[in-house]
């Protein structure tokens, strides 16, 4: 049987399969974006308060939100908008780093749902222990180290915990994971409503928010983020963010680490027989993964700006859920997470960028990001036909004796987390379609749940 | 009409960077048992597949009946009466035998109700025309894999198939499995069906096939009649090479003891019993000492209780004279104990990975292959080039194959050369042959014996009778978890050896 010598299977950069992985995820992103086109079209020929002229403006805003430059005169401009990167890039940090847990995670064999958790205890470590520092008078940068490190290792125990589940008792992390969500937002609204001095009752008007860390001085440093994107919120957090997902990428594939892990997640069986304690690793994968997320949670809040609002028991944070797209669209990459993530951030601002300058409101983004989770489970599809055009003829990967029904039960495991993450997820995403449809061509003065753009005050 | 209920003239089918079949053409006459035989990755199951539609060929036709015919899906092929018994049986666990049976053929009623009575009548009735006793109502998981057998056999019949594919059906039987199923196919062949029977075994292939069609690395070597041909020239058309079908050894020179065992206690998690109870022996250096017996009494068991893979409830295991009755898996290996395991799938190897990765899944922590935590590629690529040419392990791409594209047999080599190249004092190894042909088998028996003659302690696992007479020096028989006795190869005959395997004969009980 004729047979490539090593060597001569050497695949042009284009025909890789990471760059095929690049090819479907940016298929799904045209499919998502051409959906909200259309629902942007839609929902203008139904409105009688948009004109033909307020939809073409909507349709471009979708594409091109983040470089609108507000208007001139009566025509939208578009062009470099300091602001608008600054703010994709600020907000592209949280969604990178629970992106990060989920991708560590999965390339585990787990399934972390539970991010949005992680992310609140993150949450409350940093907040409790920046405020309380600050208060102390503590000198800045000890104080800001402590409040990250609070957060992220209370991240880390509390996704610990559907580890230990699934190591010891063999319960899929999947439903610990969702357990502890909801204990995680209980468990931080009680917190917070039991110690009222963190609550923020200086500032007129507002109500159930937790005093911002600029209040006690304990801020990331901009680190020339306000050079380059003077006036936005970016900071250093997105290098930090930069630094941490290049650092999970070294660690899953450069060190032994890694190399155990990973066994672990492909095969637990096989790993064990190599002497790979499993469950140490199983703990540890999950515990990784709580770190991201709530590194994702400190990361934001250490901004500044940002405000918490505290009675989160009914409701969970949704870059929690946004980071399982975020990894998907990556192909669980650590590298691509930072690019799925910033693009995850990007939807956002052109959603707001719609909200201020036409009739439309932002949902329009939730819809988009809801059309691309589904569509990832498509990414897999177009992944293996890709691969399969792309491949014909050149250097083969099947071998000797193909094994037909073992590749369809890959495939099929990739389309079934797939559709598992479209389920885990429908339930924010479908509300928030809901939402935008009950709210689109109303008055644009929704203000955000948790956040106050600083910037666009 | 023609003389041939199926003719496959002329088959190419190609995979990227190979040819898996080259010009290759089969016949198959009515009522006749048609061997396909070839080495792993020779092209027999991608020959059945294109056969059922699995695969489209390049080139080459298919024709039933003399006519020619186009097989896209396996619809089609269920359509033309060709039913398969794939290697992995494709059952749901957690159905009835009855649901499987039916599962794709169901008969419906007005509104679309299944009209499951029918269907179990005739089941029933087929089961008892052919012998292929099977209880019905049990869940597939619940039966042995004999039985599997036979409801995909019972799901072939169910569909009026006459034209059937066994794909290496003996693989997972024990040996009096094997006997009922040549009996079945023999039932079948006298009924007129058709049935074509892909295999690497040469005594089944003697023992049944009217024919025998030889294919070598993706080309037709010759079909010859089997009552014309012997062992020998079969598996020299097979290797393309005379291949030794003996085993040759000097006789073994056994000294210090390696592995001590002392009464080990192992709990079951199929029943309430013990897999394995109470049992104790001793393995030398430089010699083979091979537990035989029929699968299922407890010799995985034993092996998970020594190497760790699971919790012994009593007994003591010495190894070099350490104790290591509860220390770790990974303790235990680097005490001095190699592992061929017995399911090269679930713990052999992380199919996920490439196939260097896979080489250094016991010595990726060697100061050799790792700094500070970080691996060293190169020396992994280095170190896997070298193990893939030693044993002749091929593959696609090399090092950087994915493990799961890998033949089965490819797959084995491979977890054999990791295995044998620790060099350890102390081999476990767990049917290290299963699922090889007959050029890898010679091999992998020479390395075993090379292990011996270098000093190390073998213990071997092996449920095929003649590896077990050929390459051991010792043979300990279990049966239902328990040493029942304790033969010499060189006196013993298959006969004794199968009363010890089936319980009927006990040493020690006599005595008392």
């Amino acid at each position: 049987m004729p047979r490539l010598e090593p060597g001569t299977g050497k695949t042009k950069w284009y025909k890789t399969d990471g760059a095929v992985a690049v090819y479907s995820a940016l298929i799904s992103i045209l499919i998502g974006m051409a959906v909200g086109a259309i629902i942007v079209v839609v929902v203008g020929l139904l409105k009688s308060n948009i004109t033909p002229a307020g939809i073409w403006e909507g349709v471009r805003l979708v594409f091109l939100g983040v470089f609108s430059t507000g208007r001139n005169g009566s025509a939208l401009s578009f062009g470099f908008n300091a602001v608008n990167l600054g703010n994709m890039l600020f907000r592209a940090v949280p969604l990178i780093m629970t992106g990060l847990s989920v991708a560590v995670a999965f390339k585990t064999g787990l399934f972390n749902i539970g991010a949005a958790g992680q992310y609140l205890m993150g949450t409350m470590g940093t907040l409790t222990v920046g405020l309380w520092l600050g208060w102390a008078g503590v000198p800045t940068f000890v104080a800001w180290l402590c409040a990250f490190l609070a957060g992220v290792i209370l991240g880390g125990l509390w996704g610990a915990i559907p580890g230990l589940f699934k190591a010891f008792l063999n319960i899929n992390e999947v439903i610990t994971c969702i357990m502890t969500n909801w204990i995680a937002a209980n468990l931080v609204t009680w917190w917070f409503d039991a110690h009222e001095a963190f609550k923020n009752s200086a500032e007129g008007g507002k109500v159930g928010y937790i005093i911002p860390l600029k209040n006690v001085g304990v801020v990331t440093p901009k680190m020339l983020m306000n050079v380059i994107f003077p006036g936005s919120q970016a900071n250093g957090g997105f290098w930090i963010a930069v630094i941490i997902a290049i650092a999970m990428w070294v660690m899953m594939t450069k060190t032994t680490f890694g190399y155990e892990l990973r066994a672990c997640g492909s095969n637990r069986h096989a790993a064990k027989y190599a002497g790979i304690n499993d469950k140490k690793n199983i703990i540890l994968s999950m515990a990784i993964a709580g770190c991201l997320a709530a590194a994702g949670a400190s990361l934001y809040y250490l901004s500044g700006n940002t405000e918490f609002y505290w009675s989160t028991y009914q409701k969970l944070p949704a870059e929690g859920f946004n980071g399982i797209p975020v990894a998907l669209l990556a192909a669980n990459h650590p590298i691509g997470v930072i690019f799925s993530g910033i693009f995850m951030s990007m939807l956002n601002i052109s959603g707001l960028q719609l909200k201020y300058l036409t009739a439309y409101n932002e949902y329009i983004s939730d819809i988009i990001i809801a059309v691309i989770v589904y569509l990832s489970a498509f990414s897999m599809l177009f992944k293996t036909v890709l691969s399969k055009k792309i491949r014909k003829g050149t250097g083969g990967n099947v071998n000797d004796e193909p094994a037909p029904a073992e590749n369809k039960g890959a495939a099929g495991a990739a389309v079934s987390q797939a559709a598992a993450t479209a389920e885990a997820v429908s339930g924010p995403a479908e509300s928030s379609l809901e939402e935008a449809i009950d709210k689109i061509g109303e008055s644009p003065d929704i203000v955000s749940a948790e956040t106050e753009e600083g910037g666009e005050k | 009409m023609s003389e041939y209920v199926i003719e496959m003239n002329h088959i190419r089918k190609e995979f990227p960077g190979i040819v898996a079949n080259d010009d290759i053409t089969l016949q198959l006459k009515k009522g006749e048992i048609h061997a396909l035989l070839g080495e792993n990755g020779a092209g027999k199951s991608t020959l059945m597949s294109v056969l059922f539609g699995l695969y489209q060929p390049e080139a080459g036709e298919i024709k039933k009946d003399g006519k020619v015919v186009k097989i896209d899906n396996p619809n089609d092929a269920t359509a033309l009466g060709i039913g398969m018994v794939h290697q992995h049986f494709k059952l749901i666990d957690v159905f009835t035998v009855l649901d499987n049976i039916i599962l794709g053929a169901e008969t419906t009623g007005a509104l679309g109700f299944l009209k499951k009575k029918e269907a179990r009548e005739k089941v029933i009735a087929l089961s008892e025309k052919y012998g292929l006793k099977v209880d019905v109502d049990a869940k597939v998981e619940d039966i042995t894999v004999g039985r599997q057998q036979r409801v995909e056999i019972l799901k072939m019949l169910y569909r009026d198939n006459d034209i059937l594919i066994f794909d290496e059906p003996t693989a997972v039987l024990t040996p009096q499995e094997i006997d009922e199923l040549m009996e079945i196919m023999r039932g079948f062949a006298k009924e007129g069906k058709s049935i074509l029977f892909i295999t690497h075994k040469l005594n089944e292939i003697m023992a049944v096939s009217d024919r025998v069609t030889v294919l070598r690395k993706g080309k037709y070597v010759g079909t010859v009649n089997t009552k014309d041909t012997n062992k020998q020239e079969l598996s020299n058309m097979m290797v393309g090479r005379p291949v030794q079908l003996e085993i040759h050894k000097k006789p073994a020179e056994p000294k210090e003891t390696v592995l001590k065992v002392e009464g080990l206690t192992v709990p079951s998690k199929i029943h309430k019993n013990n897999a394995v109870n109470n049992v104790s022996f001793e393995v030398h250096a430089g010699e083979i000492l091979c537990i035989a017996g029929i699968d299922g009494n407890g010799q995985t068991e034993l092996i998970y209780g020594i190497t760790g893979l699971e919790k012994a409830s009593a007994g003591k295991i010495t190894l070099l004279g350490h104790d290591i009755s509860n220390a770790s898996i990974r303790k235990r290996a680097m005490t001095g104990m190699s592992h061929i395991p017995e399911d090269r799938h679930k713990h052999g190897l992380v199919l996920g990975y490439t196939l260097e990765q896979n080489l250094v899944l016991q010595k990726y922590r060697e100061p050799r292959f790792q700094n500070h935590g970080f691996i060293k590629f190169d020396e992994v690529r280095k170190y896997s080039e070298k193990l893939i040419k030693d044993f002749d392990v091929r593959s696609g791409q090399g090092p950087i194959t994915i493990a799961r594209s890998m033949s089965g047999g490819n797959q084995q080599k491979a977890i054999i050369a990791r295995e044998l190249d620790r060099d350890e004092p102390l081999l476990v190894a767990v049917q290290p042959t299963r699922g090889l042909d007959v050029g890898a088998i010679e091999h992998i028996h020479a390395q075993i014996v090379n292990e011996r003659d270098k000093g190390h302690a073998v213990l071997l696992v092996s449920l095929e009778l003649d590896e077990v007479l050929g390459l051991s020096d010792r043979i300990l028989v279990i049966y239902e978890g328990e040493i029942v006795g304790e033969v010499d190869p060189k006196q013993t005959t298959p006969e004794e050896l199968g009363l010890y395997m089936s319980g009927a004969k006990r040493q020690g009980k006599e005595a008392e």
